[in-house]
């Protein structure tokens, strides 16, 4: 893939190279660095990047002057702000002048890349662009929630699910994901990994068929629900909600997803594979 | 449940259905349940979140759903539920979800909607609530739709 053009934009050389270092290793190149926001507007003209990140505080000027003197240069031109302080105040102030993404550093790489990643669409394919963003978030609390609930270690798998049907036998909890991406988070499992579950969970295997379902009802909120949050809280400006969860439980239960993309998450563990599909509407 | 909450979808119901070739949706039962539902064939769900959070599930045979289908695309013949029929009923459900929000705004509720979850197969059991819900059975010619609706204010 080609290499997507960066320029970094922030008064402090601390902070220029921490974010170059961030970028290194990953398909993103640093092609300009600016220390104000006059320096801004002279690297962007001469180098075109692709995306910019931009620093609140400058010089001679502050990130958001500096984003609709970019913006007026270039309406396409993708910004994102990264900044110490942020507040609702600036976000909707930062949206005004175009700019596309809030961070809040320090940042990690994840958190750069995934919102470097959203912006600039026009280098990645959508479906690239949901699988780095949102559906890796969702292994990350796949694994943590597992971890939390069962101090079980596993490295869940990511694909795209690409079959016609997802076929359920046992359970699967569906919750809807409102906002932008629109879509549902299914997590579900067999009907025996569902007793193994719910008896590791409680520590009791003398359980009702409610009991089980509920046990695996709360599994299914606490990892997607950690997972909406991850994704607020990468996305500053994004407010993803999540609806209360459907539960469905039976054999030969199949469902379908026309007009979404979708990924399968698979945790494996010891009782059986806990499986989470997240798929979002396309054209998001 | 605010039994006021349940009118939005109703009246979604009985305005949307005629204009997509059901000229007289018939209301033929409401009551309330605390059971889980239980699938009749095709399974529609769709979630609600802001101001009002919770679920409502579109609920038929297969049958139905495949006489929907055909009447939304001008009578053309669906013998077998397939990927075209599924699009066609889930963009019913998006249609009635995006009434019912109409709806609920004018009410003063501010609402989001997910995207319609379409799950296929019989008997298999539904829960969208912890405590009791309400469910409309309406009659389109002769087939039914069940409504299923568990939906709370949220403060």
């Amino acid at each position: 893939m080609e290499k997507v053009k960066v320029m970094i934009v922030d008064d402090s050389k601390v902070s220029r190279t921490i974010l170059a270092n961030h970028l290194s290793r990953t398909n993103f190149e640093v092609v300009a660095m600016a220390k104000d926001a006059s320096d801004a507007l002279l690297l962007y003209k001469e180098h075109n990047p692709d995306i910019v990140t931009m620093d609140m505080n400058l010089p001679d000027s502050d990130g958001i002057e500096c984003s609709r003197r970019i913006r007026a240069i270039d309406p396409e031109a993708k910004i994102v702000m990264i900044s110490a302080m942020r507040d609702t105040n600036l976000v909707a102030r930062g949206k005004e002048v175009g700019i596309g993404a809030f961070l809040q550093k320090p940042v990690s790489t994840n958190e750069i890349i995934d919102a470097l990643m959203t912006l600039c669409q026009k280098k990645v394919s959508q479906v690239a662009m949901l699988r780095e963003s949102y559906a890796k978030i969702f292994v990350h609390s796949l694994r943590q929630g597992i971890f939390e609930m069962l101090g079980v270690r596993v490295d869940p798998t990511l694909e795209l699910y690409e079959k016609k049907y997802l076929d359920v036998n046992g359970i699967a909890v569906i919750i809807g994901l409102t906002g932008t991406p629109n879509g549902r988070a299914i997590t579900y499992m067999s009907k025996d990994t569902m007793k193994n579950y719910s008896a590791k969970m409680l520590g009791t295997d003398d359980l009702t068929e409610d009991e089980i379902q509920d046990a695996v009802e709360e599994a299914a909120n606490i990892i997607i629900g950690h997972g909406v949050s991850n994704v607020n809280d990468v996305f500053k400006d994004k407010e993803l909600r999540i609806t209360p969860p459907g539960t469905i439980c039976g054999a030969g239960i199949r469902v379908a997803s026309p007009k979404l993309t979708t990924f399968k998450l698979t945790a494996s563990t010891d009782f059986g594979d806990i499986c989470v599909n997240v798929g979002f509407a396309e054209g998001e | 449940m605010d039994a006021k909450l349940v009118n939005p979808f109703i009246d979604a119901f009985m305005a949307v259905m005629p204009q997509i070739g059901f000229p007289t949706p018939k209301r033929t039962k409401v009551y309330l349940q605390d059971k889980n539902a239980i699938s009749a064939g095709v399974v529609v769900m769709v979630g609600f979140t802001k101001q009002m959070r919770g679920n409502v599930v579109y609920n038929m045979d297969e049958d139905t759903a495949k006489f929907i289908a055909s009447t939304m695309m001008m009578g053309m013949p669906v013998s077998e539920f397939d990927a075209m029929a599924q699009s066609a009923i889930c963009e019913l459900s998006n249609m009635l979800s995006a009434n019912s929000a109409t709806n609920l705004t004018q009410m003063g509720l501010e609402v989001d909607i997910s995207t319609p979850n379409l799950t296929i197969g019989q008997g298999f059991s539904i829960k969208i609530s912890e405590g009791q819900y309400l469910t409309i059975e309406m009659d389109l010619g002769g087939h039914k739709v069940d409504i299923a609706i568990a939906v709370d204010r949220n403060n």
